[in-house]
Order: structure tokens, then sequence, then C-alpha cells
């Protein structure tokens, strides 16, 4: 994120605020990506954001207040973007929408690494306090899954267990190759992860009948 | 998963009698030095577990270990460099317990992949349900205690995938990566119910997870 002119640029000072505060938590994120949780510090931050120490304490309180705040945003971004993916087709499209979500979400992680460790490898690993907000945010995309979801082969419903687990496994998935640095090759899982999320719903056969058909 | 004090009293009874006279002095029970050692060992990782599971790995301090296991502070150190030393071997004794058990189930099984996976499952959710804290400690409480920890909480979850590997039927063009998938969904509801509080009753997820974990296999051509 680029950072402001210096001396008089005429910009308000909410402005330059809000922008100095969006530089931080772009920093955190990348300065994460580097060199993992521990050993991102406050001056790191400052440093990659062009911001000063006490500049940053006007926005957050710690490092910890700045993470959090910066996992939201990641999360909320992804959660937008493979949104607006799903709400490309009806509702009662329901393979397309799961397809179009997930390799929505899978180019946006690949093209933004740091973003990806963020959401799926720090935020775990940031210790106590983070458990809820990840929980929360892997719960955040199950209804992308479950609206419109048909019943199982059998003609069940599938149980919410299932959402879960397809939304959690996808979420292990990333982040494995994420902290095996394959970030950027996350994208090539398409058609892995769509037959993994659609096959409970639709058994084997059909599942990889709609893949193998695009 | 202690059953150390039962095993201690079937080990004193194995011992050879006291020599006659020896009744006159009361002296401690006679257990083999090292048979303490190890069992002091194993009090300390115990109580690793259990504390960390009750209050977190980072509120969980060496004095409450040593006072939990009811060892002296230096018995600890003598036997680990730290907290996280004696977190990451409590672990590695749990990860090794349970797959151990879960490989044992699957082997036991009879009939074909889908009994053995049934059969590992379940065993999977037996050892969540009668052991929450040693649970909590490898599904949640490692995932975040330290880098180190994490990293062998993947390396656990990677034996897992391993074992559904083998035990899955003969691959039949489904994905690389499914038992991957597989594996961090089931991890992942394990996770939530025991984080809920209820661990205890993991062993009512059997039959959603079992669809879940079997989906993949089910209806594929034998071809490939």
């Amino acid at each position: 994120m680029e950072r402001l002119p210096r001396g008089r640029h005429g910009l308000s000072p909410e402005f330059v605020a809000r922008n100095q505060r969006e530089r931080l938590i772009a920093a955190l994120t990348e300065t994460l990506y580097e060199v993992g949780y521990q050993r991102t510090t406050v001056s790191l931050i400052g440093q990659k954001a062009g911001v000063s120490k006490s500049d940053f304490y006007k926005h957050f309180q710690s490092k910890d207040e700045c993470f959090f705040v910066a996992y939201e945003v990641a999360v909320e971004r992804i959660r937008d973007e493979v949104t607006a993916a799903c709400d490309t087709h009806a509702e009662a499209d329901w393979s397309p929408r799961v397809r179009d979500g997930i390799a929505a979400l899978l180019r946006f992680l690949a093209a933004d690494p740091a973003l990806a460790s963020i959401s799926l490898v720090e935020g775990l690993r940031a210790g106590h306090g983070v458990y809820d907000r990840y929980q929360a945010a892997i719960d955040s995309f199950v209804p992308c899954l479950r609206q419109g979801a048909p019943p199982a082969p059998g003609g069940d419903p599938v149980p919410a267990a299932t959402d879960e687990a397809v939304i959690g496994g996808i979420a292990s998935l990333l982040g494995r190759r994420v902290l095996a640095g394959e970030a950027e090759r996350i994208d090539q899982l398409l058609p892995e992860l769509l037959e993994f999320a659609l096959t409970p719903y639709l058994g084997a056969v059909e599942a990889r009948r709609i893949i193998s058909a695009g | 998963m202690c059953a150390f004090s039962s095993t201690a009293a079937i080990l004193q009874a194995m011992l050879p009698p006291p020599p006659r006279g020896a009744q006159l002095k009361p002296t401690r029970p006679v257990l083999p030095r090292e048979f303490v050692a190890v069992r002091k060992r194993r009090r300390i990782m115990d109580a690793m577990a259990q504390l960390s599971a009750e209050q977190g790995y980072e509120a969980t301090k060496i004095a409450d270990i040593v006072r939990f296991a009811g060892v002296a502070r230096k018995t600890l150190y003598d036997n680990f460099d730290g907290k996280e030393e004696v977190f990451l071997a409590a672990f590695d004794a749990a990860v090794d317990e349970l797959a151990g058990e879960v490989e044992a189930a699957c082997a036991r099984a009879e009939g074909g992949p889908v009994d053995r996976i049934a059969a590992g499952l379940r065993a999977l959710l037996a050892f969540v349900a009668t052991n929450p804290a040693t649970a909590r400690m490898c599904v949640i409480e490692a995932m975040s205690a330290t880098p180190t920890a994490s990293a062998r909480y993947d390396e656990a979850l990677q034996r897992f995938v391993a074992l559904l590997r083998r035990n899955a039927p003969e691959r039949t063009g489904l994905p690389e990566t499914i038992e991957e998938s597989l594996v961090g969904g089931v991890a992942w509801i394990l996770h939530q119910q025991i984080r809920r509080g209820e661990a205890e009753q993991a062993q009512a997820l059997t039959p959603q997870l079992l669809d879940f974990l079997l989906s993949p296999y089910q209806g594929v051509g034998k071809s490939d």
C-alpha cells in the first residue's frame, strides 16, 4: 500500500488516519507471512507500513489488537469474494454455486499468500482469543454450502455436521498447503476440492460426472 | 488412559516376597527405581494434559504441573527441559496411543475397507469420549500452544491421513488429496465437539462422520 505524500497535502486528518490504519493492517498481514506471529513486532509492522511506533499505538493498543482486526478484515474480504461468486447463480443451481465459490476462494488465496496465511494458518496459531474468531470464520462459510444443498443420495437431508466437515476439511487442506509454502499453487486444487465438497451431497459418481463435464 | 496405579499394584504383587525378617522394619513399597522414574515422568505428562485442557497451555505454569503431578520441581527438570518439552512429550505419547488404538481397531475389523474405516472411526471417537482432557490437548491446545506444537499437530494429522489411505479401498481415481480433506473435516468436527465441552458424547457423531468419511468411496467403480 502506497504511503501518502509528505508535507502539506491537503488531505483530511480522517483520511490520513484511515489510510494509516489500512497500511498497518496490510503490513501486519505481510509481516506475519514473512516471519510468523511470534516474531512479528510493532516495530516491524510500523517499518513496513511507514508509520511511526507512536502512530501505531494511536490505532491499536497492541500487536494482538492489530492482529485481530487484520484477521477479521482478511476473513471478510475472502467471504465477500466467495459469496459474490456463489451469488452469480440462482440458489437452485447448487453445484455451479459451490464450484464458483470454491474457485473464487482458491483464486483469491493463491493471488495473495499473506492473506491465505493469516486466515488459514496464523489465525489458529496466534494463541487463544483467536479460536472463537477462527471458528466463527469457518462457520460463516457454512451457509454458502448449505444454501440450496440437495438431500443426500439416499433422500435424507445431509446432516449439519457434514456441511461443517466439508468446510473444515477444505480449510484444513488449504492451511496445510499454505504452511508448506504452496499458497501460490492452491488454485490447482479446484477439481479435487470440488469433488470432495460435492460427493457427500451428490454421491461419488454424480460428483465426478459434474466435474468431468467441467 | 493412565492405568499406572493398577499396574503398580500388579507389579508389586509380582515381586518376590520380602525376605524373612524384613517385616520388622516397615519400608516403602519396593518398586524398581526405573519404574518409579517412568511413572513420575508419566504423571508429569498427564498433569500437563489435564491442566492444559482445563486452563490452556499458556496459563499452565511449571508450578501447577509439579503440584498436580505431586513431584518435585527438580524431578520435572531432570526429565524435561521445560514446559514446552513436557507438552510435546505428552502430545506425542497421546497421539501414539490414539493412533495405536485406531490402527489396531482397523486391523481387527473383519470384512472390507468400509468395515475397517468404521472400526477406526469408532476407536477414535471412543478415545475422545473416554479421554476428554487428552483429546482436548491433542485436537485444540496443540494447534496453537507453540510453533513446534503446531508442526507436531500437522504431523499427527498426516499420520491419520496415511492410516486412512492404507485402509481405504484401492485407489479408484479419487483425488490425491481426498484423505487429507476427510481427516481435516473429521478433526474439525471433533474440534467443535470438544470445544463445546461435549467430548464425552463424541460417539454420538458416529453415523454422521461415517457417512461423511465413506461418501467418496461409495459407488465409485473398481477400475483404475
